[in-house]
């Protein structure tokens, strides 16, 4: 056990001081912030005020409630992208290994591989669950300056949304990375999630603008829907504020679906529970494809 | 002396490339063994093999009495390897890479900060042990690479080309600790190197070419199987060195006799006490062995001269 323990503590030492990693990890959220700050949150702040109107034309709402609801979106869109891209950053660690040849180093000593694998696993676990907590942070005091409408249940709910969905990306980022060799594969593999996961999750923007076919396809990946359970417990609170404000129902509805709080499976709405059956099952299934591509290494080798 | 490694019939081919072929030796407890060749010439990869880190096609490999088709966790305990380049974490520093890797080999507390003691004196490490890896000079981190392969006290210290690159003086130092550890624990070091003066120093040599063992034995027995003595003449004329009927040549201020053997030379000089009277006899270098034995010489990075 204390030999586990030292390869954790290793890998996460070596990624809070590798400023590259470090640095790379928080590309997405950076790219976030920088959207947000530039056009996103007008955008959905504008966004939001024209379907306020539609629905409920001449209605006063504070403006907190309104700044509540953009900045709940950006709170769960920054983590729904945190929790993963962080994860494969984080896991780079492992092909960097095997580029720098420090794995030699590693797999010359009596640790089995397969020690060595869930030490990587679990570094990459623990350390993107710190970036993410510690972004949960930063968003609930924003959220607490702009417009507090969150509830403790939410909060809890929030950070077991964040637990599942890093488990989430650990495994598939272990996975994937698990492939890798080479520093180009890195790059390509590191710039592809950061770019890209904030689009297909609905980060970047709502899934439901996008297509019928992509909205479709997306509804096919776990991560969609660890996005809708964020976006959900970050503005279950908003949505009970304009309830009591009298905003009738349908139109709360309305709201929902076009800021992807309801997901849709082929026109068939996904319940809550539903998402966290399919976002964990989904987080089971990768642990054990990572732990059977363990094992079959370790048979080749012999 | 018993064999710590016994390696028989070995063979390893990557796709097309016969890396490793029908390789065959023995490396007795406590000598400095040199294996000897260019680059590709099958030296880490048969390195890889003894470690475990590589599957070999063929050929049986024991280590201290291990057969690693066993399973290879029983003998890496005994290995201490120093990789050609630097595998220690850069962004943490000398301690805490010491302090992760003992740790892998179940050394923790009291019994790594003893450890961590003798090495730091051993290897002069006390300046840079709170420094980052990164930061260190090229021979500084080799004393860190060595003090890491230490750690555990192998039987066996496997050194893979460790001074590549580093200056005179630092090579020197590292050949000096090297040289106190066989003396004080009977280490057995395995060395691969492009340094024909750190082969020269060995008890035994095999010399690799293109997968194959091309040469071996003692320095002594391949210099004089495979190069010429030399007799170095001076205050003679170049008429005088005629008369001995050896190819010679003309050097600052002397004569380079090539020669067959030391007997040669000492009948040449006891039938011409005329001409003898300031000399020196040398024998022939290990880089004439190789070219001899090989056809190439050696450049400094490890290719081949024409």
């Amino acid at each position: 056990m204390s030999i586990i323990l030292s390869i954790i503590k290793r890998n996460i030492k070596m990624f809070f001081k590798d400023k590259g990693l470090l640095f790379t990890s928080l590309i997405t959220p950076m790219i976030l912030l920088v959207l947000y700050a530039t056009f996103l949150g007008n955008l959905y702040e504008d966004s939001f005020k024209q379907i306020l109107d539609a629905i409920a034309p001449g209605l006063k709402v504070e403006d907190s409630l309104i700044n509540g609801c953009v900045g709940g979106q950006l709170f769960s869109s920054l983590l729904a992208v945190c929790t993963v891209t962080v994860t494969f950053c984080s896991n780079m660690l492992m092909v960097q290994d095997k580029v720098n040849g420090s794995i030699s180093d590693l797999t010359i000593t009596p640790v089995k591989g397969s020690a060595l694998a869930f030490g990587y696993y679990i570094a990459t676990f623990i350390t993107t669950l710190i970036i993410c907590l510690l972004a949960t942070v930063a968003c609930l005091i924003y959220i607490a300056y702009i417009g507090w409408y969150i509830t403790v249940s939410d909060i809890l709910l929030i950070l077991l949304d964040v637990f599942i969905l890093v488990m989430f990306g650990t495994a598939l980022s272990s996975i994937i990375n698990y492939f890798l060799s080479s520093q180009g594969q890195i790059s390509a593999v590191g710039s592809i999630v950061s770019s890209g996961y904030g689009f297909i999750c609905g980060a970047y923007m709502p899934i439901s603008q996008f297509s019928e076919g992509l909205q479709n396809f997306v509804s096919f990946l776990p991560g969609t829907y660890g996005t809708s359970l964020l976006r959900n417990h970050s503005l279950n609170g908003v949505f009970a504020e304009m309830e009591n404000l009298g905003i009738p129902e349908k139109a709360i509805e309305g709201v929902k679906d076009s800021i992807d709080c309801n997901i849709y499976f082929f026109d068939e709405k996904v319940p809550i529970s539903t998402m966290y059956v399919y976002l964990a099952g989904a987080t089971v299934v990768l642990a054990a494809v990572y732990i059977l591509m363990n094992l079959k290494k370790r048979k080749i080798k012999r | 002396m018993k064999n710590i490694i016994e390696i028989t019939n070995l063979n390893k081919a990557f796709k097309d490339v016969k890396a490793v072929q029908n390789l065959s030796f023995k490396v007795k407890e406590g000598e400095l063994f040199a294996f000897l060749g260019l680059n590709g010439a099958g030296k880490s990869t048969t390195i890889s093999i003894i470690c475990g880190q590589l599957a070999k096609d063929s050929g049986t490999v024991i280590i201290d009495g291990f057969d690693i088709d066993k399973g290879v966790e029983g003998i890496k305990s005994e290995l201490g390897v120093v990789f050609q380049n630097s595998v220690l974490d850069k962004p943490l520093t000398v301690k805490e890479n010491l302090e992760n890797r003992a740790a892998l080999y179940g050394i923790n507390g009291n019994n790594f900060k003893t450890r961590l003691s003798e090495l730091s004196e051993l290897l002069d490490l006390k300046d840079i042990l709170n420094r980052p890896v990164g930061k260190l000079s090229g021979g500084q981190r080799r004393r860190a690479d060595i003090a890491r392969a230490l750690l555990h006290n192998p039987k066996i210290l496997i050194l893979d080309e460790p001074t590549t690159g580093l200056d005179p003086q630092t090579r020197h130092t590292l050949w000096d600790v090297i040289s106190t550890l066989r003396k004080e624990t009977g280490m057995t070091v395995f060395l691969t190197t492009h340094y024909m003066e750190e082969a020269a120093d060995a008890d035994y040599i095999v010399i690799l070419d293109s997968g194959k063992i091309s040469a071996e034995g003692t320095p002594l027995e391949l210099k004089n199987n495979f190069s010429v003595d030399y007799i170095t003449l001076y205050g003679s004329t170049a008429e005088q060195v005629q008369t001995l009927g050896y190819e010679f040549e003309t050097i600052k201020d002397a004569f380079r006799i090539a020669i067959p053997s030391t007997a040669v030379a000492t009948e040449l000089i006891v039938n011409n006490p005329q001409i003898f009277k300031d000399y020196e006899i040398t024998k022939g270098k290990m880089d004439d062995v190789f070219l001899a034995v090989t056809g190439k010489s050696l450049s400094a990075n490890g290719g081949a001269e024409k």
